[in-house]
């Protein structure tokens, strides 16, 4: 049976099993799209369900588009999430190269390496909260204890060492998942290159830069597609650190769309700017999905 | 290896030394965690303090059976059924995202059809879609469906979360694979599917532990949907349940970290066991187009 | 058509209740009720007592989602949005509930009179949106002044406060007064005077009660916004001053009110205006270094020789599209009830009707906890005299979230009270006048 199943199957074997992910994400994904997008046309308010039905045109978009507010969430949430990134694989990258050269005890190492991977997003939000509380949180704390400042530091409050605090937190959050997609790209490397170039009187330095790293460059541009794919997560965090705040300093999309649909219950300008910021995330992972292709070419063609 | 000149008791020196430096780097990493962890012990009194104490004058269990609704206080948070929840909603949605994302990642990886790369493409970018602005949508619809405060809702989201890096890791997987091995298979009269199932599934056992992990864990500690989808002790799931400790003017924090770690540690263990294969996983997925 | 059905029903409900004693609550045989209910530490052993109320009734509760304050108000507008309004009775807030519409039925007459006659009069009034009662309060929320005893019977500081301020240190009664004090007591970082809550809706919550004390207001008799006046630039000055004499803590723009209640139990602030959810958890010595040493005196005066009082109401609402409205009514009934109110008293909340803050505060001075029954007398006082809610108008949230980052930028200093207020005017007018008040 699974024979005659298998021969008729044979021209639409990869649709077929391609079906239930690519329905799954139509259904998900697509599907609620769709929705989102038409609300954004209407003066949709969650507490007057009628309002869905007046269409607007594209006025949501020109009142946001208008609006400065909006343009420097647009802006902050660009430099936070090109910061963040970078700074997980320059952090990822170093305890990854450290890790590889451990030979004992490295699955519990590994292990360790991975403990805030086992955060939920909400628990990082309050953890670091309380950390950086500028009056009995720890860090303050220690800082104070240890001398090095008489002075409570504002973590929360300060327009830079806010966006500081939320970029740190969200890197404990994530370094982790760099870290072990480039430990796993070490592991794959080969030995040969590296035993070549040390035999030809290359320095550390030389082999790291010219042979270790060009090979680890598509697993960086994995883990960063992949971790934009999932970056709006730090919404989680911020909600509860900041909420955007004080005075709008940490104000990114999420934190304004979440507060204008909900709490505002205006859903229709909510969405357009979530339309705006899937753009945005799709943006990022594209490039990154470029990126990779890119770097496997020039990898094939070294090889 | 190279024959090096330095004595073997010098080496091993280097080697202690360097894996002492690595440990307390992962430790002071892993500082801002171990706090939560720690403070689960501690009386609330201690935790916040002003003076600092530093040094735990206290360590006990309270917190724990507050939750459980022992001893005077009873709290009485349902995290028994939270658990439960927690447990049946990332199992099953990681095992249902494994297996469309076998399915999805071995045609890829061993078919040429038309819009492969669109298709593929597609289906990452679908996942870029921020939580946020999905959330009602996806509200309204499974509010029709019946689906909202259902395990099986939080289930069917989890697994479109999941699938896309699940199929990203199993297609460079099953590429690293010969083909040969299967066709092989079959010229000894194989069906493709037996192929399939005695030869290649094995072999991408690594793979398949590694995509299972992440979604594992991502499913585990997802919260923005679920705060939106579930409703009742029949979904809510651990990382919900956390908001149990906060009421509108009070919070209890050391409540809270005791319940973090309730969380923490099935996923601890179950990375840990796994982390053999993970590693490899990794290796192998992904990197080779 | 809708007030005939709900006179008859009402009448019906009345007949029923007028023979009975107070126990009875009616038989629902085989019915079950679905509720949404507040959920957390502090709330669940009033639902513990839920199964009284089925064995007496015959019927079941189910409860179909149980949710902190702000998660619960996000799922009924998501309720709202895709008409899943399938259940009885949902949990509700006096700030919250005008931006609800018409979902929740008018409770009078469906509720019988004699039981809202037991309730505290402002209660039921703060209650009530357009005429229409449409939540029974279940306990009451307002701020007094948490503060260090010790402090005050310090003799080093009593002389130096007099030297410095010319009048004797008590606990404060104006808010001019706890300006001088906050300053006196803070040495920062390791202790400040004072502290308050600076983001959210919170800030603007303590502006507007300042505002009030102050002898202004919010909105003009035509819905202007008009908080911009005078007495609202001396309220937010209150804060801006306080926050650079560095008498609060530098966090506060990022203070919610768990960051407060933290505050005061880590024994590091004099003087803490809060909620009477936390006076419990101040006085235990588990939880808080400032057990044994809590003082409480009803909130200051403004300039206006008015308290601060911004206060709600935690309650319970019936949904217009209830199938058993008269079961919902009898479960309404019995969670308000006075047995209920009693449980939840003991817990530390501030009860809704009027034989119960007494019989608490007898109950708390006969165990010995004067703690307890000082406490409970100070918040009767201040809900009796003091408490007012937010405007209720469904624009409320609105107007707030434009206002609170204006509020929190004249406070780190990125502009004047007065720039701050005028251009969060502007806002709220734009918000008022497209909402059609004007």
């Amino acid at each position: 049976m699974i024979r005659a199943l298998t021969t008729r199957r044979t021209e639409m074997a990869p649709f077929l099993l391609l079906l239930p992910a690519i329905a799954t994400m139509l259904f998900v994904v697509a599907l609620p799209l769709v929705f989102s997008l038409w609300t954004s046309l209407t003066p949709y308010k969650l507490t007057k369900p009628d309002t869905l039905y007046d269409f607007i045109w594209f006025r949501n978009y020109i009142r946001i588009f208008a609006d400065w507010d909006f343009w420097e969430a647009f802006l902050r949430t660009i430099a936070f999430l090109t910061v963040a990134i970078n700074l997980e694989f320059a952090l990822g990258l170093g305890i990854a190269l450290l890790i590889n050269k451990i030979t004992w005890g490295q699955r519990g190492l590994r292990t360790i390496m991975m403990f805030p991977m086992m955060f939920s997003p909400i628990l990082v939000g309050f953890q670091f909260k309380f950390l950086f509380n500028d009056h009995i949180g720890v860090v303050n704390n220690a800082l104070q204890s240890l001398g090095l400042t008489d002075q409570a530091i504002p973590w929360l409050v300060d327009a830079n060492l806010a966006m500081f605090s939320i970029t740190l937190a969200e890197v404990w959050m994530s370094t982790s998942v760099f870290a072990i997609l480039l430990l796993a790209g070490l592991f794959a490397m080969p030995r040969d290159p590296l035993e070549a170039a040390r035999v030809d009187g290359c320095n550390p330095w030389q082999v790291f830069r010219h042979i270790t790293l060009p090979f680890l460059m598509p697993f960086a541009y994995i883990a960063m597609a992949i971790r934009s794919l999932d970056v709006a997560r730090a919404y989680d965090l911020v909600a509860v650190m900041t909420d955007g705040g004080p005075a709008g300093r940490t104000e990114l999309l999420w934190t304004l769309i979440a507060r204008t649909g909900y709490d505002e219950a205006k859903m229709g300008q909510a969405n357009a700017m979530a339309y705006i910021s899937t753009i945005l995330s799709v943006l990022f992972t594209w490039h990154f999905y470029r990126k990779l292709v890119a770097a496997r070419r020039y990898m094939g063609g070294a090889e | 290896m190279t024959v090096s000149v330095e004595s073997r008791a010098s080496k091993q020196a280097k080697k202690v030394a360097l894996w002492l430096a690595t440990f307390l780097l992962m430790l002071v990493m892993c500082v801002p965690g171990l706090w939560v962890v720690l403070s689960a012990f501690r009386p609330n009194r201690e935790i916040l303090a002003k003076p600092p104490v530093w040094v735990p004058e206290e360590l006990s269990l309270v917190n724990f059976g507050k939750i459980f609704g022992f001893g005077a206080e009873q709290v009485g948070i349902p995290v028994g059924s939270y658990f439960t929840n927690s447990l049946i909603i990332a199992l099953t949605s990681t095992v249902i995202a494994l297996i469309i994302g076998v399915a999805g990642g071995y045609s890829f990886a061993r078919y040429r059809f038309r819009f492969k790369g669109g298709i593929f493409l597609g289906l990452m970018l679908f996942r870029a879609v921020p939580g946020i602005a999905l959330s009602l949508p996806v509200f309204m619809m499974w509010s029709r469906l019946g689906l909202v405060d259902t395990k099986l809702g939080l289930i069917i989201v989890y697994v479109s979360l999941n699938v896309p890096f699940t199929i990203w890791l199993i297609d460079g997987f099953f590429r690293q694979i010969p083909q040969a091995l299967s066709e092989a298979a079959q010229v000894d009269g194989c069906t493709r599917w037996q192929a399939f199932w005695k030869i290649e599934f094995p072999l991408a056992k690594s793979g398949i532990a590694a995509a299972g992990v992440f979604a594992f864990l991502t499913s585990w500690n997802e919260f923005a949907l679920a705060s939106q989808l579930t409703r009742s002790t029949d979904s809510k799931t651990l990382p919900v349940g956390l908001l149990d400790f906060t009421a509108q003017f009070t919070i209890d924090w050391a409540g809270m970290c005791a319940m973090a770690v309730i969380i923490i540690i099935p996923a601890l263990i179950l990375t840990f066991i796994v982390q053999k294969h993970l590693i490899a996983g990794l290796t192998f997925g992904g990197v080779k187009g | 058509m809708k007030l005939k059905a709900t006179l008859v029903l009402g009448t019906a409900l009345v007949a029923l209740a007028l023979p009975a004693t107070a126990q009875d609550y009616g038989t629902f045989d085989g019915y079950t009720l679905r509720v949404k209910l507040i959920g957390g530490a502090q709330y669940e052993p009033l639902y513990a007592e839920i199964p009284k109320w089925e064995a007496a009734t015959g019927a079941k509760v189910e409860i179909v989602s149980s949710k902190n304050h702000f998660e619960l108000d996000k799922e009924i507008k998501q309720d709202i949005a895709a008409g899943t309004l399938d259940w009885c009775v949902g949990s509700n807030h006096t700030s919250f509930a005008p931006q609800y519409g018409d979902i929740y039925i008018d409770l009078n007459g469906v509720i019988a009179p004699e039981v809202i006659a037991d309730f505290v009069p402002l209660a039921i009034s703060q209650s009530t949106v357009n005429d229409r009662l449409v939540q029974l309060p279940r306990h009451s929320d307002v701020s007094n002044l948490f503060y260090q005893k010790s402090l005050y019977e310090d003799e080093a500081n009593k002389t130096g406060f007099k030297e410095k301020y010319g009048y004797d240190l008590a606990p404060p009664e104006t808010w001019n007064q706890v300006k001088d004090q906050a300053i006196f007591f803070s040495n920062p970082p390791d202790f400040y005077g004072f502290q308050f809550v600076g983001k959210d809706e919170a800030v603007n919550g303590r502006f507007y009660e300042m505002l009030v004390a102050n002898g202004g207001a919010m909105f003009d008799e035509n819905w202007n916004p008009t908080f911009n006046s005078a007495a609202g630039v001396e309220a937010l000055q209150f804060f801006v001053d306080l926050y650079e004499a560095k008498a609060v803590p530098v966090g506060v723009p990022n203070y919610t009110w768990d960051d407060t209640g933290l505050g005061f139990a880590s024994g590091s602030i004099a003087l803490n205006l809060d909620w009477g959810g936390w006076s419990t958890f101040f006085n235990d010595p588990a939880n808080s270094k400032v057990a044994g040493n809590v003082g409480l005196v009803r909130a200051p005066m403004g300039s206006g020789g008015k308290r601060t009082g911004w206060s709600g109401s935690h309650s319970f609402s019936i949904t217009e599209g209830c199938d058993n409205k008269e079961a919902a009514a009898s479960f309404l009934t019995f969670l308000t009830s006075y047995d209920n109110q009693m449980v939840e008293a003991r817990k530390g909340l501030l009860p809704t009707r009027t034989q119960v803050w007494v019989d608490a505060i007898a109950e708390f001075e006969g165990a010995g906890n004067a703690f307890s029954a000082e406490v409970m007398k100070t918040f009767q006082t201040s809900m009796a005299e003091d408490a007012f809610t937010p405007p209720l108008i469904p624009e409320w949230i609105e107007v707030s979230n434009v206002m609170w980052p204006k509020l929190q930028a004249a406070i780190v200093g990125d502009m004047t009270a007065q720039e701050a207020l005028d251009a969060a005017q502007a806002e709220a007018a734009v918000i008022m006048s497209d909402a059609g008040y004007n």
